[in-house]
């Protein structure tokens, strides 16, 4: 082929191009990108090349660059003649033969389609590429590509990037042949300059004034040079470009040598990027053969070549200055600036680095003119940006998407939210010079403005999202400990400083850091990053500040309590369940205990870790099975049943008598302390068992007639039968905690006298005030709170029913009320306003409702309630919702859509939360939150008043059992503490020798769940639902433990 | 006036700090108007005192036994003064801090010595893995570098600390 | 062709100096003293140590002095509560990075590591030390290299490329691993490029270069010949 040099030839060349994009015979093009072989593209390919072969297929088969959709891999885009491109996924070699077939067929392989492309919009040119499957989305119908603007990314994953032809063919080198015709750089530099375009690489500096600061350079000598050396981890955005469509590069660095005055231009390249370098070495013969690039360019007498140099991939090499030392053979270190790279670059020569992403723009830019490129983005930032989205969303890829988007339409419309429900809390942006952006902060638009605000920056375009399983002391420690391996060493905050941030940050994950090393790490980040000289220090604490910025309880965790929420810091736990445990049982323990068949050993394991063993055996929300190992092999242990077994086994047997002697006998020697408890729920029965054990005088006063609180009076009978309850009290009652009922403590007993009478106090009350919507026609007869008809029947008190009930929430509250409606003889209607996924009840409750009758009525607001004439309930009006925008707590806000329903019913339960009555603790001096709840120091539960603690609802709202007890058991430790002056806690708990070897080799083996009474026996009785496993089924659990507790085989 | 309760402490260190301690000729008679020394390598007594107003700590902490001691001496004084580069930087101590303890104590009481070859076990404190400044362990109050400090500078110190002063070491106290 | 002369500010005083004059230069040229460590008179400057920065007005970030251009009409901030805890950091950073066992040292009392701690009134170090197994090489038959003591500054590579010409000295690896070399990485003693001029010894501001022979804190340094010398042989960078 002879160089391009008249327009008659390239426009020859680009029909000869588009007749392989749109061939009259069925196209296939497998996605070869780097991505797209890492996911068994080439096996694919070579899978479609054998069959061609073998069938003499009139298929024209070819590799394309990547579509983006990285979670779907591998793509593959199909075209008969005169149809819509489709794009099938996750197409397998073994898929190769039946998609052909289906060609032949003329179809498209249904179950691989994923969506179809009418026409597309190259920008420098527009294909249609036909009609057709309507049954398909069409591309921007799916929820990952909705909101996209391919700009940058306006070839990839169509042309064969080793094909100059088919560049050409969809606009490319028309940019450059207009500019050079034209003949006037200096209007180039004007539409550049009024597009706003900013540099991609991170800084966002403005390129139009960096090229014309270059242009208006004199020397004898200029150079360009495309930084295409992406080293963020996480980031790929470039790598795909080149290997997508290399031409576009060249062609946007070819203009910007016309205009600048440049007659070089060297591209340094990672070589850990094999198959961009091939890509670009390809394209740049190519281009050189076509006639873009050498002497006498497309015949306008311009001159301009491209060197590619590998860099060995130095993260620091992607400053500036230090890609300039690079290229000039020395080692990759930065120098001060001023002077700038335009100033005195290259070799003292004046020289442009722009990014590579930064060069695609520049074509589509000249072609449509600078007022169509800010239409797209915000005022300050214009255009799009590619991201790589990754981390823990479902979704997953490269998105290109304008800037100024906000970045909650990444994560939960693009990306579609977390991964198995579970709740996001920060997304990274910009690789390890970026920062930690909160989940509360999602409304931020994409900016370069807006990220800087917040402490963090835009970058390469790198974002990681990261879910409540990411610890954000670890991710802190993740980005320092890779910035300091490469840091160049040249400068001191830098080199040295970075190094003393990482064994800070290690000392926190292994909870050895003092916690004035806080404060230490802090001043040290700032000093890093107001000192160092260059880029790489200056931005590499940001990680460290916007974290402790927006987390900083999390770091307090680590340093004071020692604990990581997520679970990520090893040194921190015992295990993954363990740390899960709002009461942090050893849970791995009493499963060998059992498992060894020691039974009483068992039950004192888990009854000094838990008091309430047999009621939380039945009703804990079980965190621990999320976060249990043995998912990875098939599922969760089922500790919850059998910790109910071995609680259940002694409690209800002839050896309770026995255990009970155990247990009283390892109370400490009376220390003639006195502490008050007020409330008797699961909160206050920790802390009493716990501090009675200790040695202290414990006084529990309630407002009921029993202990239990919520589980005696709220939860109903056919989930925790109150006789197993009653064990348990019994037993906290034998350590030597006496109980005062029917006492209110701030009515019947006002603080200022608990304060005289005794040494110290803990709050503990419930969430006993119905929350009450106002709504009308809540006054009429028949309308009732969950709370009040649940502690109705609980009471066994008259709890008159109508044969039709509807009930307003989604909570396990709601399905209480439900299934004890029910069990009234009831038809129940649940009207919630999200979706099931959102529901806040335990999932089994809602499925066994469900199954007993319940309807669930989703998507509905309750409107009003309307009357009869004798003012008793006779319908609910409900307006039809739909799913809106994303709220802070990451669910879809609900909004009405007007469509208005009615129920007939007789009866309306109102189950839309609780709250509590505290005005006395108001009254009498303790601070409190604006939430309404008491403020407490978090680590030592203490309140604003000396002497005076508070745990539970009280302080967190309306919670669940086991975090309430978690913080019984919390405040029982830090009272004793601060009582004795010493630390005994630990003296507390008995310790066993139990064997000490991991399971070999663990094989595949059924989770045993707790066996339900089958709804026809069960739907109409109060009887328990939910029966325990059998012994056998219970060792067989045991077994299954991985026993993550044992830290190291060679440990010691 | 109540005369203030001073103690002084010698952990790793070479006494070099307390030799300039009383290096400090009549300014010593001034100090024991105001001071009574409770405690410390000068003084006879064998437990360290409650209620200490000032404690002079000489020395890095280098086994168990002077975590042990700094701890109880920090929750029984006032004003903890770090005296001296053991205390402040644990200085020469530190040398040893790249070399395994094992290997270190193999060299010294094994491949090194002239006669009864063998690690020490009985009454020895364990050494710690590394020799650490004392407020790796404690909070310290004051630190006072020098080695050792010279006897103008805990003099300058002291009567600073006794009057109730902080004193200004800003370009007076150098390490070494 | 006679240079422009400029009129800056350092630290709201109205300074004289001449275009080309880095903003360290300007300052000492009227008797200002800025802190510096890595920069020596008569070498090129390298801002690698940063006690140099400076606050320029209408600049967010700090500025090294060193190796910062004067601009007419200037106004420089040498000395603030933030930029004393700033150099007091890093003086206690170059203190843990290695082992700098004043009391035993060659340079004890004539160290400007030791004399940029006293006079930023660095009384002790808040950060934990590394102490990193460092060898010191004694094979140079007059010259010793204790890694130790020294604080990568590169006045010695500087003034042994510079005014020397003889590139004995380089630093390898990275970050925190940064280690200065003799040729090649071998020792010093087989570096056949070194000329055994000793201006590395009298560059280097801290114990790390020094002459045998000498025991704790005998090892005076005369530095002060190094500019004298770059301006005789008109290499001044």
């Amino acid at each position: 082929m002879p160089a391009i040099q008249d327009i008659s030839t390239f426009h020859a060349v680009r029909e000869t191009g588009l007749n392989k994009l749109v061939p009259p015979v069925p196209r296939v093009a497998i996605g070869m990108g780097t991505c797209g072989r890492g996911n068994g593209a080439e096996g694919l390919y070579h899978a479609f090349a054998e069959a061609i072969d073998r069938t003499g297929a009139d298929v024209q088969l070819t590799g394309v660059g990547c579509f983006g959709a990285c979670s779907e891999e591998p793509l593959v885009n199909i075209r008969l003649p005169g149809r819509a491109l489709v794009v099938l996924r996750r197409a397998q070699a073994n898929d190769a033969e039946r998609i052909l077939h289906d060609i032949s067929m003329g179809q498209i392989t249904p179950d691989l389609a994923y969506c179809r492309v009418d026409e597309w919009d190259h920008i420098t040119a527009h294909v249609k590429y036909g009609p057709g499957y309507p049954e398909l989305p069409s591309w921007n119908e799916v929820p990952f590509f909705k909101g996209q603007k391919k700009i940058v990314l306006r070839n990839c994953g169509f042309i064969n990037p080793d094909d100059i032809e088919e560049s050409i063919a969809v606009g490319g080198y028309e940019a450059l042949y207009k500019v050079l015709i034209d003949g006037r750089p200096e209007i180039v530099i004007e539409q550049i300059k009024a597009s706003k375009l900013r540099g991609r690489g991170g800084a966002g500096y403005l390129t139009g004034n960096k090229w014309e600061f270059l242009a208006k350079a004199k020397a004898d000598q200029k150079y360009i040079i495309c930084n295409a050396d992406e080293g963020d981890p996480g980031a790929y955005m470039n790598r795909n470009e080149i290997e997508s469509d290399p031409h576009s590069l060249l062609e946007g660095m070819i203009i910007g040598g016309y205009v600048m005055g440049a007659t070089e231009g060297i591209i340094y390249v990672r070589a850990e990027y094999p198959l961009a370098v091939h890509r670009l070495k390809r394209a740049i013969e190519q281009a050189t053969e076509y006639g873009m690039l050498g002497e006498n360019i497309l015949g306008r007498g311009f001159r301009f070549n491209i060197e590619l140099v590998e860099g060995a991939g130095a993260f620091v090499c992607g400053e500036e200055t230090a890609l300039i030392a690079s290229l000039e053979g020395q080692a990759g270190r930065p120098r001060p600036r001023p002077p700038f790279p335009a100033q005195k670059g290259l070799w003292g020569k004046p020289t442009n680095i722009n990014n590579v992403e930064t060069w695609y723009n520049i074509a589509p830019i000249v072609t449509k003119g600078p007022a169509w490129f800010t239409e797209t983005g915000s005022a300050k930032s214009s255009g799009t940006k590619v991201f790589s989205l990754v981390g823990k969303v479902q979704n997953t890829g490269l998105v290109e998407m304008p800037l100024g988007t906000p970045l909650k339409n990444f994560i939960y419309d693009i990306g579609e939210g977390g991964v198995n429900g579970r709740t996001i809390k920060a997304v990274q942006t910009g690789g390890p010079s970026g920062g930690c952006i909160p989940q509360d902060m999602f409304d931020t638009p994409v900016d370069y403005e807006s990220l800087g605000q917040l402490g963090s920056i835009m970058g390469s375009g790198g974002m990681v999202v990261m879910d409540e399983d990411n610890c954000m002391v670890d991710v802190a420690r993740y980005f320092i400990e890779f910035t300091r391996s490469e840091s160049c060493g040249k400068c001191v905050p830098c080199r040295v400083g970075l190094n003393q941030a990482l064994r800070i940050l290690n000392g926190f994950t292994e909870g050895t850091g003092p916690v004035d090393r806080l404060d230490v790490l802090d001043e040290l980040s700032r000093m890093i990053r107001d000192c160092s000289l260059c880029g790489l220090g200056q931005t590499a604490p940001n990680p460290v500040l916007t974290t402790m910025r927006h987390f900083r309880h999390e770091f307090e965790d680590h340093v004071v309590a020692q604990r990581c929420r997520a679970g990520v810091c090893e040194e921190l736990a015992l295990s993954p369940c363990e740390n899960s445990c709002p009461l942090h049982m050893n849970i791995p323990r009493f499963l060998q205990l059992y498992k060894e068949g020691r039974m009483e050993d068992a039950f004192e394991a888990v009854i000094m870790d838990n008091p309430l063993p047999s009621s939380t055996g039945r009703v804990c929300q079980h965190p621990c099975d999320n976060r249990c190992r043995r998912q990875t092999v098939d599922e969760a242990v089922n500790m919850r049943e059998v910790h109910r077994l071995i609680a259940d086994s002694i409690l209800t047997s002839d050896r309770y008598e026995e255990m009970v002697g155990r247990i009283v006998a390892r109370r400490f020697p009376p220390t003639g302390y006195k502490i008050a408890i007020a409330g008797a729920g699961p909160t206050g029965l920790t802390a009493a068992f716990y501090l009675a054990m200790l040695g202290h005088e414990v006084t529990v006063f309630d407002a009921k007639s029993e202990a239990g609180g919520m589980l005696r009076f709220a939860l109903p009978d056919y989930r925790l039968p109150k006789s197993v309850l009653r064990r348990e009290v019994e037993l906290i009652e034998r350590v030597g905690v006496q109980f005062v009922f029917n006492t209110r403590v701030g009515f019947d007993v006002p603080l200022n006298e608990l304060d005289e009478r005794f040494d110290a106090v803990f709050i503990s009350i419930g969430t006993w005030k119905d929350s009450w919507v106002y709504l009308p026609g809540t006054e009429l007869k028949g309308v009732h709170t969950a709370l009040h008809v649940l502690e109705s029947v609980a009471k066994k008190e008259e709890m008159p029913l109508g044969r039709r009930v509807a009930i307003i929430g989604g909570g396990n509250a709601a399905i209480d009320s439900a299934r004890t409606a029910l069990r009234r003889g009831s038809e129940v209607l649940i009207l919630y306003r999200r979706e099931r996924n959102d529901m806040p009840a335990i999932e089994e409750e809602t499925e066994a409702a469900q199954q007993e009758g319940a309807k669930i009525e989703f998507l509905v607001a309750p409107h009003r309630i309307i009357g009869d004439a004798q003012g008793n309930v006779k319908a609910i009006e409900v307006v039809k919702t739909r799913l809106g925008e994303y709220d802070s707590s990451g669910r879809r806000k609900p909004v009405p859509t007007g469509e208005i329903r009615r129920f007939e019913c007789d009866n309306v339960i109102l189950a839309v939360g609780e709250s509590f009555d505290l005005d006395f603790a108001r009254a009498s001096g303790l601070q409190m939150k604006e939430s309404g709840t008491i403020e407490v120091d978090r680590f030592t539960l203490e309140t604003s008043r000396s002497t005076f603690y508070a745990g539970g609802d009280v302080i967190t709202g309306a919670s669940n059992v086991s975090n309430a007890m978690g913080y019984g058991k919390k405040a029982a430790r830090n009272i004793d503490e601060r009582l004795m002056g010493v630390h005994r806690w630990t003296q507390l708990f008995p310790e066993f020798d139990y064997d000490q070897t991991p399971p070999e080799q663990p094989v595949e083996s059924r989770r045993h769940t707790g066996h339900h009474v089958p709804v026809g026996a069960r739907a109409r009785s109060f009887d328990e639902v939910v029966l325990g496993l059998t012994a056998e089924e219970a060792h067989e659990e045991a077994c299954r433990c991985l026993r993550c507790d044992i830290k190291s085989v060679n440990a010691g | 006036m109540k005369k203030v309760r001073l103690a002084t402490v010698w952990l790793d260190g070479c006494s070099g700090c307390h030799m300039s301690l009383l290096d400090m000729d009549a300014g010593v008679i001034a100090l024991a108007g105001q001071a009574d020394i409770v405690y410390g390598p000068l003084v006879d007594a064998q437990e360290f005192p409650e209620e200490v107003d000032v404690t002079l700590v000489e020395g890095a902490v280098s086994s168990q036994d002077d975590v042990n001691r700094i701890q109880k001496i920090r929750a029984r004084t006032r004003i903890l003064v770090a005296l001296g580069d053991c205390a402040v930087t644990s200085n020469v101590p530190s040398m040893r801090n790249s070399i395994p303890v094992n290997r270190l104590l193999q060299r010294v009481y094994v491949e090194g010595a002239q006669e009864n070859k063998g690690l020490p076990v009985d009454g020895v404190p364990q050494l710690l893995k590394q020799a650490c400044p004392v407020h790796d362990f404690v909070k310290v109050d004051l630190h006072v570098p020098g080695c050792p400090p010279s006897s103008q500078v805990i003099l300058g110190v002291v009567s600073d600390v006794l009057a109730g002063r902080k004193p200004d070491l800003g370009s007076k106290a150098r390490f070494g | 062709m006679p240079q422009r002369v400029l009129s800056i500010r350092i630290d709201g005083e109205l300074v004289s100096t001449t275009e080309g004059k880095t903003i360290l230069e300007a300052a000492r040229a009227s008797g200002k003293y800025i802190p510096t460590l890595c920069y020596l008179e008569g070498l090129s400057a390298v801002g690698a140590c940063r006690l140099c920065i400076v606050q320029v007005a209408g600049i967010d970030r700090l500025l090294p002095a060193c190796t910062t251009p004067v601009q007419n009409g200037m106004s420089v901030t040498t000395k603030s509560p933030k930029l004393a805890e700033y150099r007091r950091i890093a003086v206690e950073l170059l203190l843990v990075e290695r082992n700098h066992v004043c009391a035993v040292c060659v340079s004890n009392g004539h160290c400007e590591l030791q004399a940029m701690a006293c006079s930023l009134g660095v009384t002790h170090v808040r950060y934990p030390y590394d102490y990193p197994k460092l060898p010191v090489d004694m094979s140079h038959e007059r010259f010793v290299l204790d890694q130790n003591r020294c604080i990568l500054c590169t006045r010695c590579v500087r003034v042994c490329a510079e005014v020397e010409g003889a590139h004995v000295w380089e630093i390898i690896s990275r970050g925190i691993q940064a280690r200065l070399v003799s040729e090649l990485n071998q020792a010093w003693g087989d570096a056949a490029s070194c000329t055994n001029c000793g201006k590395c010894v009298q560059a280097c501001p801290t114990g790390a270069l020094s002459e045998k022979g000498h025991a704790v804190e005998e090892m005076v340094k005369r530095n002060d010949n190094i500019s004298a010398l770059a301006v005789w042989r008109g290499v001044e960078a």
